[in-house]
């Protein structure tokens, strides 16, 4: 009996700490399991007893990436549980936030984590050698990214001003205006960003999961709806009714909690990709045509197209967040976002935003004084964990069938985890 | 924080930098990367030779300079920070899950009742966990970058001082003096809670010259005086039990907090 395993302990190039396992015996691949192996980070914990005015600056916390993503989730859960209803120009504030963290996140996971892997390297250290030009733009972009989330939240990680109700401080109009100079001015970067990762030759996978995404009559939607769709059963639900129709459950090999389809038992995908495939028909002009170009159109199933995916929303988030603060420039003055007042009360809200790696949803539930009385988060990557392990397991098949040799095998499973853009710090909070 | 060892000027090989992640959200490690401009003049200047986050390179026997995030809340983690100390020159510790347990040492008090809360049964793979504490909790550090998350030009600071020496002094101001130089106006005339009266100095007050009072996330200065502080709360009429609370955030494993227990 030849029996083999492909270890890859603590995955490089994700946030977080996981391990690969995947088990071939006689030819067959027995087993895979994505181990993910955070120490218990229990928010869910912390924040009980919480005023309603920390929570969002904990639960930020659970994620340096897309702390701006829990930020907003919070705060919506809050003003659901309250019944407060934010200005328009709060919430472009808030979507220009989420933006810059999209913009930043994409840069980095496509870059720092994802490219090496296409150019046969370790890092993307050895670009900024051969190809400086190329080095110096991608990091332009993050930067860009991050500039924006500083502008709008005050600093890259963890932002500052988005309280309960509105904004505790904003830009001049004239900063408003540059900020839309410099986004249009990084498209081109950006097109050519699409292009060259749908270069990059990728394995003919189709998920058998689900798709989960936010979706919204008229408008890419990513923090202004509350309404979830599973795209391939067309199943809509309100996000307050999550818990009926996602369902987590416990595995030994992981402290992440997985995820699944309530009725049914099959896991989903969450991310770029069900996003694109969700809002394609809203994408902006420009990203549109770019996905069109890189052959990306709904519905698409291989889930190593995420990064292309990612690629077109860069596209689409530079172009919308030019136009978004050209009105906040021109309505400042006309249009407030400080906080509005507001009552405490007693009761329940849930909060869901599409964080950059996908759907992000938190409960909350309030005693009359606004401190935290039960405390449920589901984050994207936890949502993600058990259908990257069914694709992993199609994948390992498919090499493994071919007779591809180990190192292949492993490199392969490596870029499929890597295209989920996990984030294992934040599956486990 | 003084006495670093000239790691590169005692070697005539650019020193070798490790950076390790404990429990944290990984902010402070994209904090570094965010110092996108200067990242090439950093990296020309060190021999990196693990960093997880970017690169695929495992991780060494022996290196000079370790740079260590988030708080130990294992003790896989508690074993491994001990490995780190023995083996290199000089070790820094970044962000409030490393320097004061954080966020993650909210956790520590009534720790034990906590997994189950979230777990029905907790897995194998979390680890065997123990009470979250900070790095220097464990083991002497060099060097500490503050703050959550950290600036990045401060650690590109500290790691100056820890590659080339320092002779500067740090100081233990708390963050209230900052306020008057920014010219900022006080919380506590509107009766609302603000940690600067107690917390260590160096952010500049970036929150609250952006309108939101001071968490407390660079951790307690060691001049801190809290009875003055909660009398100064009475004189304001701003809840004392409020203060305490906010104290929790990023404080809640600091002895100083539970001397008054």
């Amino acid at each position: 009996m030849a029996k083999s395993t492909i270890n890859v302990d603590h995955v490089a190039r994700v946030e977080g700490h996981g391990d690969i396992r995947v088990v071939i015996s006689d030819g067959a691949v027995e087993s895979v399991q994505m181990r993910v192996v955070e120490p218990a980070r229990l928010f869910e914990s912390m924040v009980r007893g919480r005023s309603f005015n920390e929570v969002s600056y904990i639960a930020s916390r659970i994620c340096g990436i897309c702390s701006a993503t829990h930020v907003v989730t919070d705060l919506k859960a809050v003003e659901a549980a309250f019944g407060v209803e934010v200005t328009e120009r709060t919430k472009d504030l808030r979507e220009l936030m989420v933006y810059g963290s999209y913009i930043q996140n994409h840069a980095t996971h496509l870059f720092v984590f994802a490219a090496p892997d296409f150019i046969g390297q370790e890092s993307v250290f050895p670009l900024a050698e051969t190809d400086r030009e190329l080095f110096d733009q991608a990091l332009a972009l993050k930067a860009l990214g991050n500039e924006l989330s500083t502008k709008v939240g005050g600093r890259p990680v963890h932002p500052i001003t988005a309280v309960v109700g509105g904004f505790t401080s904003e830009i001049a109009p004239d900063e408003y205006r540059k900020l839309a100079d410099k986004l249009m001015a990084a498209i081109p970067f950006a097109l050519k960003t699409v292009d060259l990762f749908r270069s990059f030759r990728v394995q003919p996978l189709s998920t058998e999961g689900d798709m989960l995404a936010m979706v919204d009559a008229d408008h890419y939607a990513i923090e202004r709806a509350d309404t979830a769709r599973f795209l391939k059963a067309q199943e809509d639900f309100h996000a307050s009714d999550y818990a009926e129709h996602l369902e987590e459950y416990l595995v030994d090999h992981s402290s992440a909690k997985f995820a699944r389809v309530r009725s049914t038992g099959t896991p989903y995908m969450t991310g770029a990709l069900a996003r694109v495939n969700a809002s394609w028909d809203l994408l902006c002009p420009q990203a549109k045509v770019a996905a069109a170009k890189a052959g990306l159109r709904p519905p698409e199933l291989n889930p190593m197209m995420n990064n292309v995916a990612q690629a077109v929303e860069i596209v689409d988030a530079l172009e919308r967040c030019a136009a978004l603060c050209l009105k906040l420039a021109d309505t400042a003055g006309e249009e407030t976002s400080e906080p509005v007042p507001f009552e405490v009360r007693a009761g329940r809200g849930v909060g869901f935003t599409e964080a950059p790696r996908g759907a992000a949803f938190h409960d909350l539930e309030f005693d009359e004084e606004g401190r935290v009385v039960h405390a449920s988060i589901l984050t994207p990557t936890a949502q993600n964990v058990a259908n990257l392990e069914a694709d992993m397991l199609q994948l390992a098949n498919l090499l493994v069938n071919e007779g591809a040799p180990e190192d292949v095998v492993k490199l392969e499973v490596e870029k499929l985890v890597r295209a989920y853009d996990p984030c294992l710090s934040c599956s486990v909070h | 924080m003084s006495g670093y060892e000239n790691v590169a000027y005692d070697s005539p090989r650019p020193p070798r930098v490790v950076v390790f992640s404990l429990a944290s959200c990984f902010g402070c490690q994209v904090m570094i990367t965010n110092i996108e401009s200067h990242l090439l003049d950093v990296l020309g200047q060190i021999d990196l030779r693990y960093w997880q986050l970017a690169s695929s390179v495992p991780m060494p026997e022996d290196y000079d300079v370790a740079v260590i995030e988030g708080a130990v809340t294992t003790e896989e983690s508690e074993a491994l920070v001990r490995k780190i100390r023995a083996t290199a020159k000089t070790v820094i510790s970044i962000g409030a899950c490393a320097n004061t347990a954080g966020i993650p040492g909210m956790a520590a008090d009534h720790y034990y009742e906590r997994p189950i809360e979230v777990y029905d049964e907790v897995p194998e793979a979390a680890g065997t966990i123990i009470q979250p504490r900070s790095v220097p909790s464990v083991i002497k550090v060099d060097g500490q970058v503050l703050c959550c998350p950290i600036d990045p030009l401060d650690f590109v600071a500290t790691l100056q001082s820890a590659l080339y020496g320092s002779n500067r002094m740090n100081s233990t101001k708390t963050l209230c003096g900052d306020c008057k130089l920014n010219g900022t106006s006080c919380f506590y005339g509107k009766g609302i809670v603000c940690l600067g009266m107690v917390t260590q100095a160096g952010c500049g007050a970036r929150c609250v010259n952006l309108g939101r009072p001071c968490n407390g996330c660079a951790g307690l200065s060691v001049d801190a005086n809290l009875d003055s502080a909660r009398e100064a709360c009475e004189r304001y009429g701003v809840s004392v039990q409020e203060f305490d609370e906010a104290l929790e955030m990023f404080n809640q494993t600091n002895s100083a907090l539970k001397a008054r227990r």
